[in-house]
């Protein structure tokens, strides 16, 4: 039950885009299609949970033993790009249909922050590590649950009569602000 | 001491990740073929997919396998394929250049309209609405989403229909897919004749909606049996009969639905 919980608040109550506005610039950057966001969303649950896994095991095992918790952003940073590269390595030789399939999103990943982030928080909420793996998924599967919601409304802005002064990047921030209110409905659930 | 320790474990940290990673890169090492990085570097890269390849990368390693003909890439069109010929070692290919061509002949005031339509000025979005007003459920919709995604400034709206320009064309295909109704297909540039009708509607109904529409009598069936067939409707071409005189075929078709064009 626990569990669920994390999961639930990661995934809709603390949605990291819409309510921690985490990842906006991959979230305004790739969203404009559906098969390209459901691309990246998948890219990120994948490398999120990977690299949220390793990180907790560097930051426990590693950093607390020397009491150099301070290191956590550079450790971090060094471990999940060191840690891309690896998966991108592995994908390419063992599951070139996923390699071609995630394409350029998997190197994209390396520099998005919500990757870093939620390493960041499994920490500050003081998980274990089962707690911290759940927590991971429920943000990744947030981040794509946004992320393709946000395609739709997108792909059917592209046919309406916006005004000129409204097209493009205006609108998108307008409606991920209506999103994002509407997301806000959900604080309090379940009491969490 | 603190300042030792850090530099110490990140040192190390970054030292068996690089490690790690020298030892993956080679573990997972993929023999590619030198050639596909060199023809990559040819191509125009624009990864269109008009090759028929999943992207430029796609096609090079296709290319270096022997699977596609050098002449596969038809944005580059001759000049890529002599380069990669070069590469390949491969002497007397051919290049067919292609263009594209609108398989429509209604100008804007001979197409009947069921219901007057005034949503969304795009193709796309008339297509949704029960094809824009328009009676025929295969003709052209007039609305220029085909002129607003080509690249190449070769495809212009005349009396609500698109035209192309066979010089500027280069068969990227963006056209072919913008288009909702699929009226808009490649044809070889040698061989400037087209069915410019995608109607599948029997003769009959054609007749009562279009005066310019394919009604199947295969006439030109008769007249040029090389070239041209009705299939389900429609006359189609076999364009790798290039070369052939379709002067009667064109002369006699009651409708005028096969022209030439370029």
């Amino acid at each position: 039950m626990e569990l669920f919980g994390i999961f639930f608040a990661a995934f809709l109550i603390n949605n990291i885009l819409l309510i921690r506005f985490i990842a906006l610039c991959s979230f305004f950057g790739v969203s404009t299609q559906i098969g390209t966001s459901i691309g990246m969303s998948f890219a990120v649950i994948f490398v999120m949970t990977i690299s949220s896994a390793v990180s907790w095991v560097v930051y426990h095992f590693i950093l607390t033993p020397f009491h150099l918790e301070f290191l956590r952003t550079a450790a971090f940073i060094l471990t999940i790009a060191a840690l891309v590269q690896l998966e991108e390595l592995y994908m390419k030789k063992m599951v070139p249909n996923l390699y071609r399939a995630m394409g350029i999103y998997l190197p994209l990943i390396t520099t998005n922050c919500a990757i870093l982030a939620v390493a960041f928080l499994a920490i500050d909420y003081k998980y274990d590590f089962l707690p911290a793996m759940v927590y991971s998924l429920g943000v990744s599967f947030g981040y794509s649950l946004a992320m393709v919601l946000f395609a739709y409304v997108r792909e059917r802005m592209a046919l309406a009569p916006i005004p000129k002064w409204f097209q493009g990047y205006p609108i998108a921030f307008i409606t991920a602000a209506l999103m994002s209110l509407a997301f806000l409905g959900f604080t309090g659930m379940f009491g969490l | 001491m603190i300042i030792l320790t850090s530099i110490l474990v990140l040192g190390i940290l970054g030292f068996i990740f690089a490690a790690l990673l020298a030892l993956a890169a080679n573990y997972f090492k993929i023999e590619e073929d030198s050639r596909v990085a060199t023809i990559l570097a040819i191509l125009p890269g624009a990864n269109c997919g008009a090759c028929g390849a999943a992207g430029c990368h796609d096609f090079a390693a296709k290319v270096a396998k022997g699977e596609v003909a050098v002449s596969g890439c038809l944005v580059g069109g001759e000049k890529v394929a002599k380069k990669i010929a070069e590469i390949m070692g491969e002497t007397g290919f051919e290049v067919h250049k292609q263009v594209a061509a609108v398989h429509c002949g209604a100008k804007l005031n001979q197409r009947k309209l069921k219901a007057s339509y005034s949503g969304i000025k795009t193709c796309a979005a008339a297509e949704l609405i029960g094809g824009g007003g328009l009676l025929c459920n295969y003709g052209c919709l007039g609305y220029g989403d085909c002129v607003c995604v080509c690249p190449f400034d070769a495809i212009h709206l005349s009396g609500g229909l698109p035209v192309t320009d066979p010089e500027k064309c280069t068969a990227c295909g963006k056209c072919v897919k913008a288009c909702p109704r699929q009226i808009i297909s490649l044809r070889p540039f040698d061989f400037p004749v087209i069915v410019a009708c995608s109607s599948h509607d029997k003769g009959a109904d054609t007749r009562k909606i279009c005066p310019v529409g394919c009604i199947a009598c295969k006439i030109c069936e008769k007249e040029v049996p090389e070239v041209f067939k009705v299939v389900d409707n429609l006359a189609v071409m076999d364009y790798s009969k290039s070369g052939t005189n379709c002067e009667p075929a064109i002369l006699k078709c009651p409708t005028k639905c096969i022209v030439r064009v370029g």
